[in-house]
């Protein structure tokens, strides 16, 4: 590297809580959310363009949803980062898992982990969306292989499970 | 990846300026335009400023005669905003088709303004709101309409050292319609093929104020103010609504690209604002009704 | 429905207990969670990251290439070049896990060598200890280029005199076919219908771009984990670097799209070569630009159709030009050319018939294979041609279709017998009636109804001799195991032989674990292309699983002392169908087997009808095993002053044979919609003089979730396929017919069709202002 960028080098720690758990890293200023995430084995944030155009790597920050490519590491300091592991998993299901493996709304799956994540900010934003709702909430969120049609339909089925839930609870 | 640049936090308005005006950087908001273009770019070096840190750039206020935007503010924020689709209609319509969720939570108003591309989707709605945009530096602060903020393609009035803060417009009176359309390839996430913004008050059943606001047919988003007096003084009729949309489209200066011809942008220009401005004559007098 | 069945005695007694039911794919909660893995998952201790250095320009010599300074950076392990790689050096891009027939030998540079011949050849490749400095090393290397007149038109690559781009000339392939009597069908002709169309190339744009990653085991094995839809690839990277076949193991993980771009080979044997260089593990994931550049885009076509017709609208004779542009290398120019030529008459009975067809080279992207594999291009003229055709006797577009069907038992376009059912107007006419009534014109917006049937083969070339195997066996615990090395490339191609397994022996899907993609442990099942792998690996593994049931009924038929006729199972028991309480657990079952020395398992093969190829001057011959029938009606709202296209409704109908999994199938037939939707309208990848204009997913434009409209699919089973249970391949098929109908509903709707996709508004005003000029 030449001397210029030597000297810019300046790496500093920050504190990110992943799915609740605390992580330290310590990154210079121009790596990314996406990247730094991926290194600290979250493999389910999913690469496609780096330039927010696919939403593949769609996670909340803080409650919102963001392009993980292009949220610098350093503005993730002392914020909190949900990612779609962080949703459920097989022993504690979010509503919107189980409604995207019962609707079969993934075919290859690489758009899944961002297009939940997107879906989960719009319902908690929108707790009882229209399809046009949804059509806007995804709108930065490609999917190649599924028309997109299952993924509206186990959105509008997991509104339904979480207002129930809501109501009994 | 993006290429090593260096990346200075401030945690105040007064710290952010001074490193504004001492160091040799580019105030980064959302991020959403300028971290592709370093990507893309793929040269190390560069020296931003962060936003993130500045609360005092977040926030909308509302009052009867003014509303006032921090600069900070996020295309999500105006959609979240109870007031803002009486206070700029056109602003809310373009909201919902700006982008994606993610860069909606990211993009910022005064980012979208600063970069100065002529697809900036904020940029038509403002200027046919007559926003007024204040930039502050070390020296002090000054005020400027957005038309003269915008200069050239990717070239506005913002000297290096300075820092927009802040956008603020008139909410329309009633009688005013204010109107958007973008035109893109596809419906979600696309950049701008063309863009239309109007505003028409009408008092007494004559066009008393007409805006017109183009985007992605010249080398910045601008006003056809030629169309505009043509529309001032009596009731829009199709005549009148025709010659506007006819000047609109011969004040354009499009280029060809990827995404449309220059000839198709100047048809798109002349149907989209005379659409508008019928719909906006309609909306306009029917609050009087 | 008509139902065409003969099942194997094994499976006499069978009911269909999950079979054509829209059960959860097994590969769905792994996807959901996040925890299913990709290739650019994967790491290693000690991974290296690569990086590529594509060229910038479309031709030129490569005068000098200097890799001193990259070599030079600190962290870099090795730059390689064609320089380092043997004169010979190449690979192999012919049709890919090429076993049983001939190949045209079609190889590509690994790297480029003293020319490139198209903007984004590969030049040099880095591997270093960290991705950014193997993009550093990229911008250290230095090259020398002198520049070269290049070709980027096929018409004029074809023009004599043209610069070669490779070979003898510029074509890459040709086909005709010569039936009946064509000067006859033109005299009896009362009118003669010309028309030319032209298609663009489209982007596969999958999701994940290219990844993969490569070592050499401890046993001085190869071993390659990567993004594809051919495992059989290792024998392609073992003969280009020169290892022996049982010396390269490719593992295919869970793909994330391919469509076609992961057929032929790219990024492994670029890995390979590092692997071996460095005797380090290397990654490679490629940036979304360079994806653009790392596998062929679909082919633009030009496809000019003469058609002579009877007043009462039946074709009496039809003469088509065929040309594709197939870019700077041959790859599967000459297949694809074969498929569209195949596909050209659609799924029309015509009998005086002349097609010739060219595939030309130019200094463009190397074209290959996507979703449809150059028929959908070839239908997309023969369903806009029917329509010109009913306007012009003033017929319903659907009549005129009807009079001119091709039925099961008539010919197609190179003489083959249509075997299986031919549902094309039962699906078309449930399509349109799904339409249902058109909304209302406004001042502003016409409304448009089009549909468009298509045939579209299933399963490879018959002269590939293409076969499929697998293995299924019980273990002691009554556990289910299916082995097959079927990639699974997003359609469920795992799930579905988890499905069949479990049907045939009586388990719930989700409890039988299927091991696939694994070129070197699991039985070889060809490729997931060509809508084959279920047809093939399904038949494959439905063989081996019915072998495995009548082992273990014949156990349990001497142990109740009943014939095995009298047996069932289901929910992992072996029962007496009249006397169900008379039952043994599949476990237990199993022991009996295992005390009897019989078989618990068993490895299958199936193989494909095959041929030995068609008559090079008439195109007659067998081509295909046999062929998929449906069609797509679409609802468009067009705006008159901008020229704007809505899709408003998008219905699929296919008569799919069986469905298998039914939701997976739907999916097929919704995902397609979108995506054909997108080849209609939007998607356009633009060269100029070469260069990419459109590399990125800002300009490439696919359809968003705002770009949806109301989708349904109608599936439709006529049990007569060649798959498992009577199924026909439809991963391709559904896709077939779905622009065609919109470019048919866009002229429904305006008055005037639009013969070049995509249908962009400037080409809506542009047709509207030639349509008012001319009244």
């Amino acid at each position: 590297m030449t001397d210029k960028e030597t000297q810019m080098i300046t790496e500093k720690r920050v504190d990110i809580q992943v799915n609740g758990q605390a992580c330290e890293i310590t990154v210079p200023a121009w790596r990314t959310l996406l990247e730094v995430l991926r290194e600290l084995g979250h493999k389910e944030v999913k690469c496609g363009c780096e330039k927010g155009d696919c939403g593949a790597c769609a996670v909340l920050l803080d409650g919102k949803v963001v392009d993980s490519c292009l949220t610098l590491a350093w503005n993730a300091a002392g914020r909190s980062v949900t990612t779609v592991q962080g949703l459920g998993g097989p022993d504690n299901p979010h509503p919107l898992q189980t409604a995207f493996i019962e609707h079969g709304s993934a075919q290859c799956g690489y758009c899944t982990p961002g297009m939940i994540m997107a879906a989960k900010a719009l319902l908690d934003d929108i707790p009882e969306p229209s399809l046009k709702d949804i059509k806007r909430g995804l709108s930065g969120n490609l999917c190649r292989c599924t028309g997109y049609t299952r993924i509206f339909s186990a959105i509008q089925a997991a509104a339904e499970t979480l207002r129930q839930q809501e109501t009994t609870s | 990846m993006l290429p090593p640049f260096e990346l200075l936090e401030p945690h105040s308005l007064d710290q952010a300026l001074k490193m504004l005006a001492t160091s040799e950087s580019v105030p980064l908001a959302g991020g959403t335009n300028l971290l592709p273009d370093l990507r893309a770019r793929g040269e190390a070096g560069g020296r931003f400023i962060s936003l993130a840190a500045l609360d005092q750039l977040h926030g909308i206020e509302h009052s009867d005669s003014r509303v006032l935007m921090g600069a900070r503010t996020t295309l999500s924020d105006i959609l979240h905003d109870p007031l803002m689709p009486t206070a700029a209609p056109s602003l809310v319509s373009m909201a919902k088709v700006f982008a994606g969720s993610m860069v909606r939570n990211a993009a910022t108003v005064a980012g979208n303004i600063c970069y100065g591309s002529p697809s900036a989707d904020v940029v038509p709605p403002l200027l046919s709101l007559d926003a007024e945009l204040t930039l502050a530096s070390a020296a002090g602060e000054r005020t400027l309409s957005l038309n003269d903020f915008l200069l050239d393609y990717k070239k506005t009035a913002r000297r290096p050292d300075e820092l927009l803060i802040s956008v603020s417009w008139a909410p329309p009176t009633t009688g005013t319609a204010n109107l958007f359309y973008k035109l893109g390839r596809r419906r979600g996430d696309a950049i701008t093929v063309v863009g239309v913004a109007v505003t028409i008050t009408i008092e007494k059943g004559n066009c008393t104020k007409a805006r017109i606001a183009l985007g992605s047919v010249a080398p910045t988003v601008f006003r056809a103010q030629e169309a505009e007096e043509a529309l001032v003084g009596g009731p829009l009729t199709a005549t009148t609504i025709g010659t506007a949309a006819q000047a609109a489209a011969q004040a354009s200066r499009p280029i060809d690209d990827i995404r449309a011809s220059a000839d198709y942008r100047r048809h798109a220009v002349h149907m989209l604002v005379r659409r508008l401005l019928t719909e906006a004559w309609q909306t306009a007098g029917s609050q009087h009704d | 429905m008509n139902r065409i069945e003969s099942p194997a005695a094994s499976t006499a007694n069978l009911q269909l207990r999950q079979v054509g039911k829209p059960l959860v794919r097994t590969d769905s909660p792994t996807k959901v969670y996040g925890t299913a893995v990709y290739a650019g998952d994967l790491t290693m201790p000690g991974m290296l990251c690569a990086a590529v250095l594509h060229s910038d320009r479309a031709s030129a010599l490569l005068r000098h290439v200097d890799t001193s300074r990259a070599e030079a950076l600190a962290g870099v392990h090795c730059v390689l070049t064609a320089a380092d790689l043997p004169p010979s050096q190449g690979v192999m891009t012919d049709m890919p896990g090429q076993t049983g027939g001939l190949t045209k030998n079609t190889k590509q540079p690994i790297l480029a060598k003293d020319r490139v011949r198209f903007c984004g050849e590969p030049i040099a490749l880095v591997a270093a200890e960290n991705a950014a400095i193997a993009e550093q090393a990229l911008r250290l290397i230095d090259i020398e280029y002198e520049d070269l007149d290049g070709i980027y038109d096929p018409f004029d690559a074809l023009a004599p005199g043209a610069p070669i781009i490779f070979g003898d000339d510029n074509v890459v392939a040709s086909y005709k076919v010569r039936k009946g009597d064509i000067e006859k069908g033109f005299a009896e002709a009362d009118f003669i219908v010309e028309n030319t169309f032209t298609t663009q190339y489209q982007e596969q744009a999958f999701l994940e771009p290219e990844a993969a990653l490569a070592w050499v085991d401890e046993h001085e094995v190869l071993n390659i984990r990567s993004s594809t839809q051919v495992v059989e690839h290792y024998r392609a990277v073992a003969d280009a670097i020169g290892l022996p076949h049982n010396r390269v193991r490719l593992r295919a993980e869970f793909v994330g799209g391919g469509f076609g771009g992961k057929e032929v080979m790219t990024i492994e044997v670029w890995l390979a070569l590092l692997a071996l260089a460095s005797r380090r593990p290397v990654q490679l994931v490629q940036p979304r630009e360079r994806s653009f550049l790392s596998h062929g885009p679909r082919h633009p076509f030009t496809m000019t159709h003469r058609t002579g017709v009877s007043g009462d609208g039946k074709i009496t004779a039809l003469q088509i030009k065929l040309t594709s542009d197939a870019g700077a290398y041959a790859k599967l120019s000459p297949y694809i050319l074969l498929y569209a030529t195949v596909g050209a008459t659609g799924p029309y009975r015509v009998d005086n018939l002349h097609i010739d067809s060219v595939s030309a080279a130019t200094n463009n992207l190397p074209a290959c294979a996507f979703r449809g594999f150059g028929t959908m291009q070839a239908n997309l003229a023969c369903e806009g041609q029917m329509e010109e055709i009913a306007k012009l006797l003033g017929m319903d577009s659907m009549e005129v279709r009807r009079r001119n069907f091709i039925h099961t038992g008539d010919a197609n376009v190179t003489g083959q017998i249509i075997r299986s059912a031919v549902w094309s107007d039962q699906c078309a006419t449930q399509a349109l009636a799904t339409l249902g009534e058109r909304p209302t014109d406004t001042q502003t917006t016409r409304i448009g109804h089009g549909v468009a049937c298509y045939q579209q083969s299933y399963g490879r070339i018959r002269w590939m001799k293409d076969s499929s195997e697998a293995w299924v066996g019980v273990e002691m615990d009554g556990t289910v195991i299916v082995r097959s090395a079927v990639t699974d490339i997003g359609a469920g191609q795992s799930s579905a032989l988890a499905q069949i397994t479990g049907e045939i022996l009586g388990v719930p899907m989700d409890q039988v674990v299927v091991y696939f993609g694994d070129g070197a442990v699991t039985p070889l099942a060809g490729t997931s292309t060509a809508s084959r792998a279920l047809y093939m690996s399904g038949n494959a593994t439905k063989m081996a699983a019915s072998q495995v049931r009548k082992n273990l009924l014949s156990c349990v038929a001497g142990y109740f002392g009943v014939k095995i006729e009298q047996l069932d199972m289901c929910d992992s028991q072996v029962f007496i169908i009249d006397d169900p309480q008379r039952s043994i657990a599949l476990k237990d079952c199993v022991k009996l087997c295992a005390a009897e020395g019989v078989h618990r398992h068993n490895l299958a093969i199936f193989r494909a009808p095959t041929s030995e190829g068609i008559d090079p001057e008439t195109g007659q011959g067998e081509v295909f095993p046999d062929f998929t029938y449906g069609a797509h009606a679409a609802q468009v709202a067009v705006d008159i002053e901008t020229g704007e296209v809505k899709v408003l409704k998008s219905i699929g109908a296919h008569d799919v044979g069986q469905a298998i999994n039914l939701r997976a199938v739907e999916g097929q037939v919704e995902g397609s919609a979108l995506m054909g939707q997108g080849f209609a309208l939007c998607e356009e990848l633009i060269l100029k003089q070469g260069r990419l204009q459109t590399g990125s997913l800002s300009e490439y434009l696919i359809p968003t979730s705002e770009d949806v409209p109301e989708i349904k699919a109608i599936v439709l089973e006529s049990r007569s396929g060649l798959g498992p249970f009577g199924a026909k391949g439809i991963g391709e098929p559904v896709y077939a017919p779905v622009a065609a109908s919109i470019a048919n509903a866009v002229a429904d709707a305006i008055g005037v069709h639009i013969f070049e996709l995509p249908i962009t508004p400037e080409k809506v005003i542009k047709a509207l202002r030639e349509k008012e000029s001319t009244k």
